[in-house]
């Protein structure tokens, strides 16, 4: 781990003042994958910026409805919030299906969506990786892809979104709020928030530099079954292959966003008009466009089988 | 470790970051010939082997007892509005972030379950 300077942030002012004055510097809130990424030293900052004592750890009806989740929640705390278990279930099994305890304790909601990939090419300083270097090339291209994206890839980056949680967020339409640079209040919808790889997978989100996550927010209560349900190469403790987290409706309508396979959670609401016909015409629709490689072709065949198994279990 | 009451991994935070905090570690537990229940029960039911991971297997296990009392829900519990409930599988399911390379496993269940009170 390279050397680095720490200070707490006292206020939101403080840390975004704190952000201008050093464009290396990070946030610092749970820690549980930018110190992993530091002692790697794929992330490099020269100063942290620790924003634990912001407030920011309530969970708040909203004047519309919804509910106002404070980015410091833990991840722990949010998924076993009385309102959350009752109201938004699919947000609370998306987080217990990631991760571990220990982990959850820690890491927060701003954290969780700002989570880097688990590519092994990223993760490996010798292989190239045009994320952790741009312009140094993509070493999964002709290596092991079986993890990796099969949709919204580029030939730059074929990196996934890890967070189960933000499968959740996407599909009930949460908006995250942020404080800029300047200090000015921005709302952006989670399905403008990550970025898609293009040419720049380097650049994850639609965060300006200096930008601070303060809160994301859930439209009201949309009701229906609410399932999560994740396939991965163990039973716990790993990431996806595919997840499918969903608001199924008793007319047979939904929302439904897909995690594991692309660079964001993957959502297509022209998709969501063909669910009452059943999981092979949505996920036909949903999947369309696809560039899988032999080695993760199976993911196009495993969403259509895990929707088809969360329609299932939305009917019982 | 524990700290203030919660199970987090000790690789994955900094020190500066928990001034003041109430920070407990294998240490804090017992001591020899006055073992914390838990240690005891690791040693009746064979619940290691190279004791490398042990620190934190015990450490996690107090704080996994502890959640399922506080109705932390876990990926196994049925209903997310129901008091979950102390049973082997939500056991073995919450202490999946502790890895055991020599496969002490089963026995480390048999130890947490003993304390429980569960019929692993």
């Amino acid at each position: 781990m390279r050397s680095f300077s720490y200070e707490r942030a006292t206020s939101i002012e403080a840390a975004l003042q704190a952000a201008a004055r050093n464009v290396d510097a990070r946030f610092i809130a749970g820690g549980t994958n930018l110190l992993d990424l530091m002692k790697l030293e794929i992330e490099k900052p020269s100063h942290l910026i620790d924003v634990n004592g912001l407030g920011l750890d309530t969970i708040e009806k909203s004047p519309e409805g919804g509910l106002r989740i404070g980015a410091l929640v833990r991840n722990t705390d949010l998924a076993a919030d009385e309102t959350v278990r009752r109201d938004y279930g699919l947000l609370s099994r998306a987080l217990v299906a990631g991760a571990s305890g220990q982990l959850r304790n820690k890491a927060t909601t701003a954290g969780n969506l700002l989570q880097r990939t688990r590519c092994p090419y990223f993760y490996d300083p010798n292989q190239a990786c045009n994320k952790r270097q741009p312009g140094s090339g993509c070493s999964a291209f002709g290596g092991v892809t079986r993890q990796l994206g099969v949709i919204g890839v580029s030939e730059a980056c074929l990196a996934t979104q890890p967070s189960d949680m933000a499968v959740a967020m996407r599909a009930l339409d949460a908006v995250v709020e942020t404080r800029g640079a300047s200090g000015a209040k921005r709302s952006i919808p989670i399905g403008d928030f990550h970025r898609l790889p293009g040419d720049t997978p380097h650049i994850e989100t639609e965060l300006e530099p200096g930008e601070l996550i303060t809160g994301v927010v859930l439209p009201p209560p949309v009701g229906g079954k609410q399932i999560y349900r994740k396939v991965r190469d163990r039973a716990s403790y790993a990431f996806a292959l595919v997840s499918v987290g969903a608001v199924i409706h008793p007319d047979g309508s939904g929302q439904v966003a897909v995690g594991g396979v692309a660079h964001k959670p993957w959502r297509v609401e022209d998709a969501e008009t063909e669910l009452s016909k059943g999981a092979r015409a949505m996920s036909a629709v949903l999947m369309e466009g696809a560039r899988p490689t032999e080695q993760n072709k199976f993911k196009i065949s495993l969403v259509e089988r895990t929707l088809e198994a969360v329609l299932k279990e939305a009917r019982e | 470790m524990i700290v203030d009451g919660r199970r987090i991994n000790s690789c994955l935070t900094l020190a500066v970051m928990h001034e003041g905090d109430a920070i407990t570690t294998i240490e804090g537990l017992g001591e020899p010939g006055n073992l914390h229940p838990i240690q005891a029960a690791f040693i009746k039911h064979d619940g290691f082997q190279c004791g490398y991971c042990t620190p934190g297997q015990i450490c996690s296990s107090l704080a996994v007892i502890e959640e399922i009392n506080a109705n932390i829900p876990s990926h196994v519990t049925k209903n997310l509005t129901d008091q979950v409930a102390i049973t082997a599988a939500e056991i073995r399911e919450r202490m999946s972030g502790n890895l055991c390379r020599c496969g002490a496993y089963s026995n480390i269940l048999d130890a947490i379950s003993d304390v429980a009170g569960v019929k692993a």
